[in-house]
C-alpha cells in the first residue's frame, strides 16, 4: 500500500494501534494492559519502563505473537500480527535457551528454517557466536555457562535469523552490574549493525536512558502510556554531568516511577 | 561416658575449637565410597552371630554359610544360570513392550487434549491394582505359557512409564515453547528437538521405575505357573522347605535389581546430561 518509498532499510515499522489487552479467569476479567497506542520507527530503539505487573510482557507478548490482543491490532510492516513470525525476534529474561542443546546447538535451531546445506548452516551459526564473541564456547552447553554468556548466546540465535524486530523483555535484569555494562556495549554493537527495530523492556531508568531513542513510561497497572522522552544525545552515553539532559530526564523518570505511599499500599493489598 | 567424650575430641568431629579436617575427610571418603561395605560386613556379621547362637533352628533361619552352600549347589547343578537367564529375559521382553507402550501413550495423553479426557480416568483407575493381581486374568488369557508373563511384566511397566511421560509431557514450560515458535520451528521439530527432550527427565524416571517393577512384577508372574525362573525356584524352595535357597534367590533378587537400577541410572545421567546443571 504505502511501500512506495519503503526501500529495504526501511523495514521494521511496528504499529501498536489502540491496543488492550484483557485475561479473563475464573475469578474474572483482567485488565493487563489499557489502552496503548505506539509508533516504532524503523532501525530505532525504544525502552519501556513501568512499574512491575503494570503489563510490559504483556504488551511484548502480544508484539512477539504468544498472547492476542483483546482490542485494537498490531501491524509489523503493515501486516498485522497473527502469531509468532519470522520478521520478529525475542530475547527472554530468563535466556530460554534450550539445555539440551550446545550454544551452537541453540543458533542452528534458529537457522534451521531456511534449509541451508550443512556447511552453510554450521557457518553462520557460528558467525552469529563470533558476533557475541563466544566462538569458543560453541561446545559448551547453556549450564556450563555464566548468565551473561547464556544471554550473549540468546542474542546470537535471535540475531542469526536476522529479524526486522527485536523485542527484548528485561534481557539483563539477572545480571550484575558488570556484566550488565558489557552487554550494553554489545547490545549497541549489533544493533548499529543489523539495525533492527529494538522494542526493550527494563526496570532500570539508568539502562532505559543509555541504551534509547525513545523512553516511554508506563503508568501502574493496568498499565497506558504517562509520558514519552526523545533522547538526541549520541552514544556512547554516560549517566553523568557529561550527559546533563540525561541526569534531568533521569529526575523526571524517577519522579513518575516513585510510588505513591497510600496508592502504593492498596496495590501491595490488591496484588496479593 | 568419659570414653565417648574423649573420642569425639579426639576425632575432632563434635569439637568446636577445631576444625574437623582430616577426620571430616576420611568420614567423607568412607560415606561415599566404603559405607555399603560397612553395611553388608556388620549385617553379616549380626548375622553369622544370630546363626551361631543357635536362638532360632538353621531350617528357618539359615545362617549364612548354608546359603553360601546353597547358592555353590544351584551354580553347580546349573539352574542359577538358567534361571537367571530366563528371569532376565522375561523381565526385559516384559520391559520393553511395557515401557514403550508407556511411553507412546503418555505422549498421546500429554499432548493430546482428546486422548488425555478419555483416558485418564483410566489411569486413576488402574494405578492401585498391584501386578499379583492380574495373575488370574493374566492366566486366562494367555495360559501358563511366556504370554501371561510378559502381560504382567509389560503391563505393570506399561502403567508407570506411561504415567510419568505424561507428567513430562503435559508440563512443558512455556517458555521453551515460546522460542521454538518465535524461532520459527515447524510443529514436527518443536516435538522431536524440544518437546521430547524437556520432558526426558520425567520419561528416564519413569523408566527407572519400570525396571524396578519388571523385577518386582516378575516374581507375582512367576509364582504362578512357572516351570523355571528365579520366582519359580523360590516356590519351589516353599515345597521343600530349602529355607537356604529361599535366602540365596532373594539374594540374587536383590543383587540383580541394584546393579540393572545402577546402569539404567547412568544412562540416564548420561542421555538427559543436561539435568544435574
Ligand atoms: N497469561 C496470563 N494470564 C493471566 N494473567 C496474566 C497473564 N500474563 C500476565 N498476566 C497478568 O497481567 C498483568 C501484567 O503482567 P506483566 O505483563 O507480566 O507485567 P510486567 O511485565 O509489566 O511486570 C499482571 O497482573 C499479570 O498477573
Ligand atoms: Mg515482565
Amino acid at each position: 500500500m504505502s511501500s512506495n518509498i519503503a526501500a529495504l532499510a526501511d523495514e521494521g515499522r511496528v504499529e501498536i494501534d489502540h491496543v488492550s489487552i484483557r485475561f479473563t479467569s475464573k475469578k474474572g476479567d483482567h485488565l493487563a494492559l489499557a489502552e496503548t497506542r505506539l509508533q516504532l520507527e524503523p532501525g530505532t530503539f525504544t525502552a519501556l519502563i513501568g512499574p512491575s505487573g503494570c503489563g510490559k510482557s504483556t504488551l511484548l507478548n502480544a508484539l512477539a505473537g504468544f498472547v492476542e490482543p483483546t482490542a485494537g491490532q498490531i501491524r509489523i510492516d503493515g501486516r498485522p500480527v497473527d502469531g509468532p513470525g519470522p520478521n520478529v525476534g525475542v530475547v527472554f529474561q530468563q535466556y530460554a535457551l534450550f539445555p539440551w542443546f550446545t550454544a551452537l546447538g541453540n543458533v542452528k535451531f534458529a537457522l534451521q528454517r531456511f534449509g541451508l546445506g550443512k556447511t552453510e548452516l554450521h557457518e553462520r551459526a557460528m558467525a552469529a557466536l563470533a558476533e557475541v564473541g563466544l566462538e569458543t564456547q560453541a561446545d559448551k552447553f547453556p549450564g556450563q555457562l555464566s548468565g551473561g554468556m547464556k544471554q550473549r548466546v540468546g542474542i546470537a540465535r535471535t540475531l542469526a535469523y536476522e529479524p526486522k524486530v527485536l523485542l527484548m523483555d528485561e534481557p539483563f535484569g539477572a545480571l550484575d552490574a558488570q556484566t550488565r555494562r558489557e552487554m550494553h556495549d554489545l547490545l549497541l554493537r549489533v544493533w548499529e549493525k543489523h539495525k533492527a527495530t529494538v522494542l526493550f523492556v527494563t526496570h532500570d531508568v539508568d539502562e532505559a536512558l543509555l541504551l534509547a531513542d525513545h523512553v516511554h513510561v508506563l503508568s501502574r497497572a493496568p498499565g497506558r502510556i504517562i509520558r514519552s522522552y526523545d533522547l538526541s544525545a549520541s552514544r556512547p552515553r554516560a549517566i553523568s554531568r557529561d550527559f546533563p539532559d540525561l541526569l534531568d530526564t533521569r529526575e523526571e523518570i524517577l519522579a513518575l516511577l516513585k510510588p505513591e505511599p497510600a496508592e502504593d499500599r492498596g496495590d501491595v493489598a490488591s496484588v496479593s | 561416658m568419659v570414653d565417648i567424650r574423649e573420642t569425639s575430641a579426639a576425632g575432632g568431629a563434635s569439637s568446636r575449637r577445631v576444625v574437623p579436617r582430616l577426620p571430616a575427610l576420611v568420614a567423607g571418603v568412607m560415606g561415599s565410597v566404603a559405607s555399603p561395605l560397612i553395611s553388608f560386613v556388620i549385617v553379616l556379621a549380626i548375622w553369622s552371630l544370630v546363626s551361631a547362637l543357635k536362638v532360632v533352628p538353621d531350617a528357618i533361619f539359615p545362617s549364612p554359610w548354608s546359603v553360601a552352600s546353597a547358592f555353590a549347589e544351584m551354580m553347580e547343578n546349573g539352574v542359577f544360570f538358567s534361571d537367571l537367564g530366563i528371569s532376565v529375559s522375561r523381565a526385559a521382553t516384559g520391559f520393553v513392550i511395557g515401557a514403550s507402550l508407556g511411553v507412546a501413550m503418555g505422549v498421546l495423553t500429554g499432548r493430546v487434549a482428546v486422548i488425555r479426557t478419555v483416558l485418564n480416568p483410566f489411569m486413576t483407575l488402574l494405578r492401585p491394582i498391584p501386578a499379583i493381581a492380574l495373575v488370574p486374568v493374566a492366566i486366562v488369557w494367555f495360559g501358563i505359557g511366556e504370554g501371561s508373563k510378559y502381560f504382567v511384566i509389560s503391563y505393570t511397566v506399561f502403567l508407570t512409564v506411561w504415567f510419568n511421560t505424561h507428567h513430562g509431557m503435559e508440563y512443558i514450560p512455556d517458555i521453551y515453547l515460546r522460542a521454538s515458535q518465535s524461532l520459527g520451528a515447524s510443529r514436527l521439530r518443536e516435538f522431536f528437538q524440544v518437546v521430547i527432550p524437556a520432558a526426558a527427565p520425567h520419561i528416564f524416571a519413569g523408566i527407572r521405575l519400570g525396571v524396578a517393577l519388571a523385577f518386582l512384577s516378575l516374581v507375582a508372574a512367576e509364582l504362578s505357573g512357572a516351570s523355571s525362573g528365579i520366582g519359580y525356584r523360590l516356590q519351589e524352595s516353599r515345597q521343600y522347605i530349602r529355607t537356604d535357597r529361599m535366602f540365596a534367590l532373594l539374594i540374587e533378587l536383590g543383587v540383580l535389581g541394584a546393579i540393572v537400577d545402577t546402569i539404567v541410572h547412568r544412562i540416564g545421567k548420561r542421555i538427559v546430561h543436561w539435568q544435574q546443571s
